[in-house]
């Protein structure tokens, strides 16, 4: 195993805030790029107000929202808005590698961070953008959040079931993996075009664009076939019976819990299994079921029928006997499930434990992948507000300890 | 090609369903990526819908899309010769991406350690649904498993419902996004070193960050957080914060949130349509007034709540005062909603600044203004079907390297005589021998 990581010695100056940008750049802190994450108490990132908090606990430092997204990072207050707090970030600019934001057009543009400002600084620079629509085109200053895109990108009119309002995914689902996961690999491959080149280059990942990719086959199937997809709950056009089925209740605080089993049987292979697992009960044996065709005609009563059997079950058990038989079956794991009872994800080592100086020890993602020689690592906690200014100051922005104190004079460094 | 990424990379593809978008990925950048394809079919090539809903090993819609920009072969690599062959091409490769199941490989002679003695700074990128090692390793995936055990699943749909599956397939595109990383970093730091290595990507875990605070809140507070369905963690209807239904369609809308313009705009723009019916008379002048995000927040405060209601004067003297206002206005709302196009209340509402965002369905994403100015579609002529296909673009555009259709997918083995017999020097006689014996 060697010592250098693959971003050993990359600078990235961290602009972002709420998810899509600051995952990206957690990631790249955590394969050895010094990150350097710009905040402003001016302007706080909204997600150090959310919940949840340690008990007790009620800083802007402690949100678990917040640091699970921003673990390795440095951190620096500065608001561009003050002449100096903009003439630091400039240094800043100047001295990274990588530069990330997600904040919209209207902002970069009044931050006159757009990328021709950039390249003035640093003719090398790999600026990455992340705005939500773009930064052309008729809807270039259309507003939203997560909760607003994932609409506006297809996923809610194709999640869930048919009888239901199209209500999303349950959270702001893109932020989370395909924006900043898209962007990350822009960034590498830009790394790599520069390590050939010598040139760095601009990325912009509008996130509508971004989220949209993966329902490319959804948008096809319209325009190839006229076809306009609607939600299909648990169901694939391609399995059946498929989907999340009912256990035995768990209890949790004293109160029953609900839990499920989720599986799929994909060919007439593993419907035998599946009917040798449950014991050949009799209503297995209808012939009509013995083909995809006929276990589709007849999902209702399959899925009505298989979830009296697995009523009286845990999920872990089925979990158990099902996969011993060849199929795939997961419990639906909540994050207790994550973090406590799933032996698998404990053996890996996914989840890493932190002590942060006021939240306390925590649990946060791991690296999203593993690498054999260059194992990332989360060297730090999220870090505190600012925790990092007079350091950031000194070694980065080459700044005296006189004008340091400028510079909280005049509310720059906040 | 020559101003591509990532066009000094050659990856052989051997990706099943769980990472053929991360190849994809690396295609689009400018790599040469050879698919390897069984010589029985590619099973991938089975999956509907298809064009024209006409089953045909090139007509399958997700394969088309998950494959622009690649090469086929065909070549089973488990058999003796076949190994040879593919063993003949990792000595020219950078990259092999695979998703057999963990072992698979070494079984066959072809696992990360004998690549390494064909091409000491080979990078093998691995996903699968648990990972190469754990209790777990041998389990068997599917989209649906891996979505349900990184801990998403739990999250999405009403409490009175199962938990919901996200669109097919999330699981698996999480996965290929990650790994499509993983690969980009082994890259990266091949440039500097001179070494590859191993990524092994869990789908399991490649999506557990997907379940946004629902760890950090057990892990904090040992609360579970759970799926709440369309309020989310409202517990009311709150006016302008929902699906409301349109004459089209549906729009969601979250006004009142900080950033977007106050309720007051939306009322002027419901007055200019003749459609605020009584929402000029108090106390609801006063209740819109106030219709933000820290008054919402403080229904659940009651020393809070008493500050907001005092400025009722006395009209409102208790939150289930409050509830039927609330209800109304919610009520009016859908009527003005119901009376509009989703296009009207989302392009207009949005220039007044307004948080609109219309429930796209694929034609509404087919025909969005934004996607078609910014040429985000592609249409590519397909002799084969005698048609021009039209493909989303990228996920993102890089200004030198920029992305490009440079082929349509391919036709299960079209590029055999391309790379064996004028790349490899194979002769043209024996990859016919080899065909006829199913090993190509």
């Amino acid at each position: 195993m060697t010592k250098q990581q693959p971003l050993s010695g990359i600078k990235v100056a961290d602009f972002s805030w709420f998810g899509a940008g600051p995952i990206c750049a957690e990631n790249l802190a955590t394969f050895g790029a010094t990150v350097v994450r710009v905040e402003s108490e001016a302007h706080l990132d909204g997600l150090r107000s959310v919940a949840p908090f340690p008990p007790g606990k009620t800083s802007y430092n402690v949100s678990g929202y917040f640091n699970n997204y921003n673990a390795g990072k440095l951190d620096l207050t500065l608001n561009v808005r003050t002449e100096l707090g903009m003439k630091m970030a400039r240094k800043l600019i100047a001295w990274c590698d990588v530069f990330i934001t997600n904040h919209t057009p209207r902002t970069v543009e009044s931050w006159k961070m757009l990328y021709e400002d950039l390249v003035e600084l640093n003719p090398n620079i790999i600026a990455a953008y992340q705005p939500m629509q773009g930064f052309d085109g008729p809807h270039k200053y259309f507003m939203g959040f997560g909760a607003v895109l994932t609409p506006i990108t297809g996923f809610s009119y194709l999640s869930g079931f048919p009888n239901r309002p199209p209500m999303g995914i349950g959270t702001n689902y893109p932020d989370y993996v395909i924006n900043p996961g898209h962007t990350l690999v822009a960034i590498l491959a830009a790394l790599h075009h520069r390590k050939k080149t010598g040139k760095g280059q601009r990325i912009e990942l509008a996130q509508l664009e971004s989220s949209a990719s993966p329902l490319a086959p959804a948008i096809m199937d319209y325009t190839a076939n006229g076809r306009i997809n609607m939600r299909g709950g648990n169901r694939l056009p391609h399995a059946a019976p498929h989907g999340a089925f009912r256990c035995k209740d768990g209890i949790w605080q004293d109160k029953p819990e609900d839990r499920w089993i989720a599986f799929g049987i994909f060919n007439d292979a593993e419907w035998r299994a599946l009917v040798e697992a449950m014991g050949s009960p009799a209503w297995t044996l209808d012939a009509q079921y013995a083909t995809h065709a006929g276990r589709k005609q007849h999902e209702d009563a399959i899925e009505a029928s298989l979830a009296e059997w697995t009523r009286e079950r845990t999920p872990e058990e089925l979990m158990l006997l099902l996969q011993s038989k060849g199929i795939a079956a997961g419990v639906v794991q909540n994050a207790r499930d994550m973090l406590e009872a799933d032996e698998h994800l404990k053996a890996r080592g996914y989840y890493v434990y932190l002590d942060h100086p006021e939240a306390g020890r925590n649990a946060y993602d791991g690296p999203p992948f593993r690498m054999s020689k260059t194992p990332g690592e989360l060297r730090t906690p999220a870090p505190l507000l600012g925790q990092h200014n007079e350091q950031v100051c000194k070694e980065i922005l080459g700044m005296s300890d006189d004008e340091i104190a400028e510079a909280l004079i005049e509310q720059a460094l906040y | 090609m020559t101003n591509a990424a990532l066009s000094d990379l050659r990856v052989l593809d051997l990706a099943g369903e769980i990472g053929v978008y991360a190849t994809k990925l690396l295609a689009d950048l400018g790599a040469d990526v050879i698919r390897i394809e069984h010589p029985d079919g590619d099973p991938l090539r089975e999956i509907g819908p298809f064009w024209h809903d006409e089953a045909a090993a090139d007509r399958s819609l997700s394969f088309l899309n998950n494959n622009t920009n690649k090469r086929s072969i065909t070549l089973d690599i488990a058999q003796p010769e076949g190994r040879a062959l593919f063993e003949k091409l990792v000595a020219t490769a950078d990259v092999v991406v695979e998703t057999f199941a963990p072992g698979y490989l070494d079984s066959i002679g072809l696992g990360y350690a004998a690549l390494c003695t064909i091409k000491p700074d080979i990078i093998l990128t691995s996903v699968t649904g648990f990972g190469q090692d754990g209790p777990h390793a041998h389990y068997r995936w599917s989209d649906v498993v891996g979505v349900a055990m990184s801990g998403m699943m739990t999250l999405a749909g009403d409490k009175d419902d199962p938990p919901n599956m996200p669109v097919p397939s999330q699981g698996y595109t999480g996965a290929s996004i990650q790994a499509a990383a993983g690969t980009m970093m082994a890259v990266v730091h091949r440039d500097n070193s001179g070494e590859g290595q191993h990524i092994d990507v869990s789908m399991q875990e490649a999506n557990s960050i997907n379940q946004e605070t629902a760890m950090q809140t057990y892990d904090m507070m040992k609360a579970i957080r759970t799926r709440t369905g369309s309020r989310g963690a409202i517990p009311i209807d709150i006016a302008g914060i929902g699906v409301y239904e349109c004459t089209d369609g549906q729009v969601f809308s979250y006004l009142g949130t900080p950033g977007g313009a106050p309720w007051t705009a939306m009322l002027d723009w419901m007055n200019r349509e003749g459609m605020a019916e009584d929402l000029n008379d108090e106390p609801y002048v006063t209740l819109i007034r106030k219709l933000q995000l820290s008054f919402l927040t403080s229904l659940a405060r009651p020393d809070e709540l008493q500050k907001h209601l005092d400025e009722f004067g006395g009209r409102v003297k208790s939150v289930g005062d409050l509830l039927p206002l609330l209800m109304h206005l919610h009520q009016v709302f859908g009527r003005f909603c119901a009376s509009m196009s989703k296009w009207t209340l989302y392009e207009e509402g949005q220039k007044q600044r307004l948080m609109f965002g219309i429930v796209s369905t694929p034609e509404d994403l087919a025909k969005n203004p934004q996607l078609a100015a910014r040429g985000w579609y592609q249409d590519v002529q397909h002799d084969h079907l005698g048609a021009t296909v039209r493909y989303a673009g990228p996920p993102y555009r890089l200004s030198e390297t920029p992305w490009s259709m440079r082929r349509r997918p391919p036709l299960p083995g079209e590029h055999n005589t391309e790379v064996y017999v004028q790349e490899l020097g194979v002769p043209a006689g024996e990859i016919e021998r080899l065909r006829a014996a199913g090993v190509v």
